[in-house]
């Protein structure tokens, strides 16, 4: 069968694809619109409502005092208030709510919330939250070996710290939810969220219902990439409290300022490491303290702290090693589950260490990358013990450093280099080795609900979410094969929690994977059950033959036993007659993650089920009087295991790459002092635009290479290609240090934007400057 | 003055007539965006940011052009007030699928985004589409640089991009021909009888008064009538104050239907381009005689901003940015005013910006053209933008410098202005004194450069803090010195 494309993709390049804020809510549909704090810390002191309320047209007026459950949204940890009551701890914080008959008349009324507030000094950095101590949850530790003898014994140490900026995730559509009261307490909730059943909780706790009075369904979400995982729950609980109070089917679509300044980012980290290595550029020896701003409530801030500590190995061995994560509070959005979920904060800082350690050696910075690889028959196990198994490290750097002509061009850019005093060209190669599984194990689960009806055509429900990675695309892919049925003949549903309950986020790039696998068991029962009716069908059709059971098979809209594959029964025939003999053509299925575990306390165990490699060679030309870099030619080579769906993958890997290189060089949000966000639009948020892919992008996936034991063959590939663009910021440093002849280490941090690189050159021509006097 | 309360345009194939009254309650102001949204069958128009930095609502407007075709442009409809569509064609995503015989056929390029893999959540898809749109109508088989051009005010956060370029490529094949081809003539007609009409409109609803002359005389009467109306031609800025800052606006003036303020005039001497040509129309105009503003020009916002905003409009919004007025000092160019009864003046841009977003524009008057001289070729003028994104982002510092020099290599005359490092556009005054008549080298320039760093104390803000605005505008001086340094 010839790979189909995106299921949508029709939809989306005719205008009829549906998101939220284009459903039709009915004539009594109201604008919900959200009032919220201007200050990153204060008290509230007074508010006074009844302006807004009397305005014409306005339907409801409400703030905490009006929540009829609890006031929470916290996701894991109930410390998330759903409107403020007596402090705000961010800018951004929902304080009032305002259902109104048109978005204009809601702004109107949000001018004549009168709030007053008595400020208080904000906390916004790792470094004020560290001196006030203001830890959040427990530090997450993983070492082994003895890493301070580690660093003694080693002939050469390198300290240091590095700084990561968090990152706006800029989803083209904005957090948006329709909420539509039915009968008794229901409320049907149309929600663009990652994750269908936490909405569904935290609706019904906010209201004070039962959770079986609360449907969620999600058609499709316009970009997700974490930024829904946990916060789509907020404008669901908002929306859904409104059309409580109005009885009015109410509907909240962010306006792009609001949902830059009132959403968490991916975290900025602060990372402070120690690092002793011999004379071959191998590390001996590795220290790490990661810290995250985790912003005002916990979100996912831990289990996002422990991915960045099972990643700050990346894909190198290190005998003597200590991770230390912390996770601090301050008066910021709490920070949220972001592509990578703390892998890239924890990969960027081996990976800027190993660009040190080449400098410092003289040595080409990817053979030094090479030397350090987990190695196939020793050396082979993670600092939390995991085997890393089927490791395609190797064969990606020999078919990599081959097809990107490494060596050569190495050559061309050096000699290019010193024939340019101004710009400078930059050349890195960086691997991935990311873990694929929910760390918090329990997850790792997901349900389908698989209909057949009686014209032969098939629903398929699963509990995964489609926010533009092709989910429903590669479901649809298995449900065909499975059942031997084209993709005419199959729908996959809308995610719904009364088809499929209970689901997991769709989070982890583990959508195919998990659902995937829950629908082929759903399938599997369905044919268990039309196997015996199909038997008997074709032993009336053909009684000199033999048909047994155990050959029976489902392809091409027929079913058949397989030594006899000429005479079958068509499917649309076999259905109705199943139906007939009372057999029921709809099944559950499930499935859960096998042999994954983790001793949060020993700090050991096998959290992945495997482990999702890729690599990277990028090529950038900076000119270092203005700041602006070019990517003049990337190369990846990504490993999907048997490829599930290649359009969809190769999407995967370009886009992830693309949106790496954003948080990498151009995405840089600051604040100030107060604890107001600066670059809460895209008129001052820039993330990639069409002119920032490289000139020549080449990229591939591995061939040849199965995963075992997963849907199809097939590996994860949501988040992994992210951080491949780490390649394309040490290209910028490596184009930076080529002022100084590579001599100086040059000042770096992320995302090399074009303030530091102008800082970062003009400290090295200081530095030359003064060796020249 | 005639008081139509109407505009006219065609959509979905159809003549329409949207009225202005109390009736109808419509704002004049209601964004194109807004406007189609609020139908029941062009909800694939997507508002992603509502100020044109996205382009997820890119819709596509023809107008009758002067060959007898229609002129297709792409436009962030977020950014375009209703009556700005009055005599012209809208298109959008709906419209580019058609049916022949019971059978629905994809327009070439959503059939190439298609089999490119061109979308993956679907939300910038349909402004991509139009965009693409634009593209296909305008150029058969375009450069990558016109492509890159076409989208580069379509933001995407998912595909990357490269399949979207690659579908660009495959689909603009055929002389831009397609089911609209054979209706062209018509509608061509049918928006050339709306504007031979020329009459001034003026709108009214939800306490807005919108004026839309046709003629020059009739906007200076307005103008003098109304003292205090917005004057706006192409909007991108304008229209933020809406969009963004939640202003209402009481009185509106629209000159872009002014047929005077679109003049182009070149002699040997200087290039007159009418107050309200379009940037793209001036960045096509500009190339070879003002390369450096052609030059500018193409990383000015994006092409859907470039085909509404205009040069009178990027001098009158005095933005201390204002990523052309660096340049236009160093020209020399010269902004020419009309106010009723004949009244005309000229001032030079340089005079005319007065401060942080303040000019010279006196009650009354109307900026009508810029005159900008044609450097004589011992003149070397050349204008930097450095910003945080090469391309859509407004500049954190931009530069503009002119330099002549002697026969010995000494500066006879330079002329150094900054953008981005003052509340108005600045010129370095005493750089330029401290360069007069010293040797253009090296050492020299590098002293410049530490004065340029004293001359200045710019802000830090969300664009960039002040020390790398610094840097950044002393390393321009080197750039222009690389440039420039005689060999």
């Amino acid at each position: 069968m010839s790979e189909l494309y995106h299921d949508s993709a029709i939809k989306h390049v005719t205008g009829e694809s549906v998101y939220v804020n284009d459903l039709d809510g009915g004539r009594r549909e109201l604008a919900g619109h959200v009032v919220y704090s201007p200050h990153g810390h204060a008290r509230i002191l007074s508010m006074d409502i009844s302006g807004a309320r009397a305005l014409d047209g306005v339907k409801a007026v409400i703030t905490a005092s009006d929540i009829p459950g609890v006031n929470q949204m916290g996701p894991v940890v109930h410390d998330e208030l759903c409107l403020a009551e007596d402090i705000v701890d961010f800018a951004g914080q929902a304080v009032v709510l305002i259902a109104a008959e048109s978005k204009d008349i809601a702004r109107e009324a949000a001018r004549l919330v009168k709030v007053e507030y008595e400020t208080l000094p904000p906390v916004l950095t790792i470094e004020d939250a560290m001196e006030k101590d203001l830890l959040l949850g427990t530090p997450r530790e993983i070492k082994r070996g003895d890493v301070d003898k580690g660093l003694d014994d080693a002939p050469y140490r390198i300290s240091g710290t590095l700084q990561t900026g968090a990152q706006e995730h800029w989803y083209l559509e904005t957090q948006s939810c329709l909420c539509i009261p039915g009968e008794d307490q229901e409320m049907n909730v149309y929600s663009s969220t990652q994750h269908p059943t936490e909405t569904q909780a935290i609706v019904a706790e906010v209201l004070g219902v039962a959770r079986n009075e609360v449907v969620v369904e999600t058609r499709r979400m316009g970009g997700g990439f974490g930024g829904k995982e946990t916060q789509a729950n907020h404008v669901a609980a908002w929306a859904a409290l409104l059309a409580f109070h109005t009885s009015s089917p109410v509907k909240i679509h962010l306006f792009r300022d609001d949902d830059q300044i009132m959403t968490g980012k991916r975290h900025p980290f602060k990372a402070f490491y120690e690092a002793g290595f011999d004379e071959q550029g191998r590390i001996m020896a590795y220290k790490v303290h990661l810290h995250s701003n985790a912003g005002a409530a916990t979100d996912l801030s831990m289990a996002i702290l422990e991915r960045a500590v099972f990643h700050a190995d990346n894909a190198y061995f290190i005998p003597h090693i200590s991770v230390c994560g912390k996770a601090w509070k301050t008066n910021l959005p709490s920070n949220t589950a972001f592509r990578g979920f703390g892998g890239p904060q924890g990969m960027a800082v081996i990976e800027n260490l190993i660009d040190r350690i080449a400098r410092q050696l003289k040595m080409d910075s990817a053979e030094v990358r090479y030397r350090n690889f987990y190695r196939e028959q020793e050396n082979n196990t993670t600092h939390y013990g995991q085997l890393v198994d089927n490791n395609r490290l190797f064969v990606l750097y020999d078919k990599l450093i081959q097809s990107s002509d490494y060596t050569k061009r190495r050559h061309q850019v050096n000699v290019f280099n010193q024939k340019n005093s101004y710009v400078k060209r930059g050349l890195a190669l960086t691997p991935v080795k990311f873990g694929i599984s929910f760390t918090t194990s329990f997850l790792n689960q997901a349900g389908a609900l698989v209909n057949i009806y009686q014209d032969g055509t098939v629903l398929v429900n699963h509990g995964g979410t489609e926010m533009g990675q092709g989910l429903h695309t590669k479901i649809l892919e298995v449900a065909c094969s499975e059942l031997g049925l084209p993709a005419t003949k199959i729908k996959v549903n809308a995610t719904n929690t009364s088809k499929v309950p209970n689901t997991s986020p769709t989070a982890a790039s583990s959508g195919s994977d998990l659902n995937g696998m829950a629908v082929k068991n759903a399938i599997h029962k369905l044919k268990k059950r039309l196997t015996p009716v199909a038997v008997k069908m074709l032993t009336e059709q053909y009684p000199d033959f033999e048909i047994r059971e155990e050959n029976i098979a489902f392809r091409e809209g027929y079913v058949f036993d397989k030594n006899f594959p000429s005479r079958g029964v068509s499917f649309n025939v076999l259905i109705p007659k199943a139906y007939q003999q009372q057999v029921s053509l709809s099944a559950t299925g499930f499935y859960k993650t096998p042999g994954i575990y983790f001793d949060k306390s020993k700090g050991k165990g096998k959290p992945f089920y495997y482990f999702a490699f890729g690599m990277a060679v990028a090529e950038v030309e900076v000119d270092l009087l203005t700041g602006h870099y070019k990517n003049t030619r990337t190369d990846i080579l990504h490993d999907a295991g048997r490829s599930l769906n290649r359009n969809v993958d190769m999407g995967q890997v370009e886009g992830g790459f693309i949106q790496g290189v954003g948080w990498c060089t151009t995405e840089v949000i600051k604040w100030n002092d107060k604890g107001n966000i600066l670059n809460y639009s895209p008129d001052n948020y820039k993330i990639p635009s069409v002119q920032d892919i490289p000139d020549d992008f080449r990229v591939s996936l591995l061939e040849g290479v199965p995963n075992p034991n997963t849907i199809k063959q097939s590996k994860a590939v949501g988040e992994p290609p992210f951080m491949l663009a780490l390649s394309v910021w040490l290209a910028v440093k490596d184009a930076i240090s080529a002022m100084g002849n590579h001599a100086i280490e040059p000042d770096f941090a992320l995302p090399a934007s074009n303030e530091l690189i102008l800082k970062s050159a003009r400290k090295i021509t200081e530095k030359l400057s003064v060796y020249e006097k | 003055m005639s008081n139509s309360g109407s505009i006219s345009f065609v959509l979905d194939g159809e003549l329409k007539k949207l009225s202005f009254n109390s009736e109808t309650g419509i704002k004049p102001t209601t964004t194109v965006l807004n406007y189609l949204r609020s139908l029941d069958n062009h909800k694939g128009v997507k508002e992603g940011c509502a100020e044109g930095d996205c382009g997820a609502c890119t819709v596509v407007i023809a107008s009758p052009g002067s060959d007898g075709g229609l002129v297709y442009n792409a436009v962030d409809s977020c950014l375009v007030f209703l009556p700005a569509i009055h005599g012209k064609q809208v298109i959008t995503v709906e419209n580019l699928k058609h049916r022949e015989k019971g059978i629905s056929h994809l327009h070439p390029v959503q059939e190439k985004m298609v089999t490119n893999n061109g979308s993956q959540c679907g939300y910038c898809t349909p402004g991509i589409v139009m965009s693409l749109f634009a593209l296909y109508k305008n150029h058969h088989q375009p450069s990558r640089e016109i492509i890159l051009d076409a989208l580069t005010g379509n933001l995407c956060r998912c595909t990357g991009y490269q399949p979207i370029v690659n579908a660009a490529e495959q689909a603009c094949q055929f002389q831009g021909k397609d089911h609209f081809t054979p209706s062209e003539h018509q509608v061509y007609n049918q928006l050339q009888a709306l504007g031979k009409k020329q009459t001034d409109i003026i709108l009214e609803g939800k306490g807005q008064q919108y004026f839309l002359p046709a003629a020059l005389e009739s906007a200076l009467s307005i103008r003098e009538l109304y003292p205090d109306a917005v004057i706006t031609c192409g909007a991108t800025d304008v229209a933020l104050r809406q969009t963004k800052k939640m202003e209402h606006l009481p009185l509106i003036l629209d000159v872009s239907a002014i047929r005077e303020l679109k003049v182009y005039h070149e002699t040997d001497k200087d290039i007159t381009f009418g107050a309200g040509l379009s940037l793209e129309a001036i960045k096509s105009l500009s190339k070879g005689s003002l390369q450096a503003l052609f030059n500018m020009l193409v990383v000015f916002g994006s092409l859907q901003i470039r085909n509404m905003a205009t040069l009178g409009g990027n001098i009158a919004s005095a933005s201390p940015i204002g990523d052309t007025l660096p340049l236009l000092f160093v020209y020399g160019a010269v902004v020419n005013l009309a106010a009723s009864g004949g009244r005309e003046r000229s001032v030079p841009v340089e005079q005319f910006i007065k401060g942080y977003r303040q000019t010279d524009l006196k009650p009354g008057e109307i900026i009508t053209s810029v005159t900008i001289p044609k450097p004589p070729s011992k003149i070397h003028i050349e204008s930097y933008k450095v910003s945080r994104r090469k391309d859509l982002d407004i500049s954190t510092v931009s530069a503009a410098f002119a330099l002549q020099l002697d026969d010995e290599n000494r500066v006879k005359q330079v002329s150094i202005v900054y953008g981005g490092m003052a509340a108005r556009t600045q010129r370095a005054a005493a750089v330029e004194a401290f360069l007069q008549r010293k040797p253009w080298q090296y050492d020299v320039v590098k002293q410049a450069m530490e004065q340029v760093e004293q001359e200045f104390t710019p802000l830090s803000d969300a664009r960039s803090d002040k020390e790398a605005r610094k840097i950044a505008a002393s390393n321009l001086l080197l750039k222009f010195y690389q440039q420039t340094c005689p060999r």
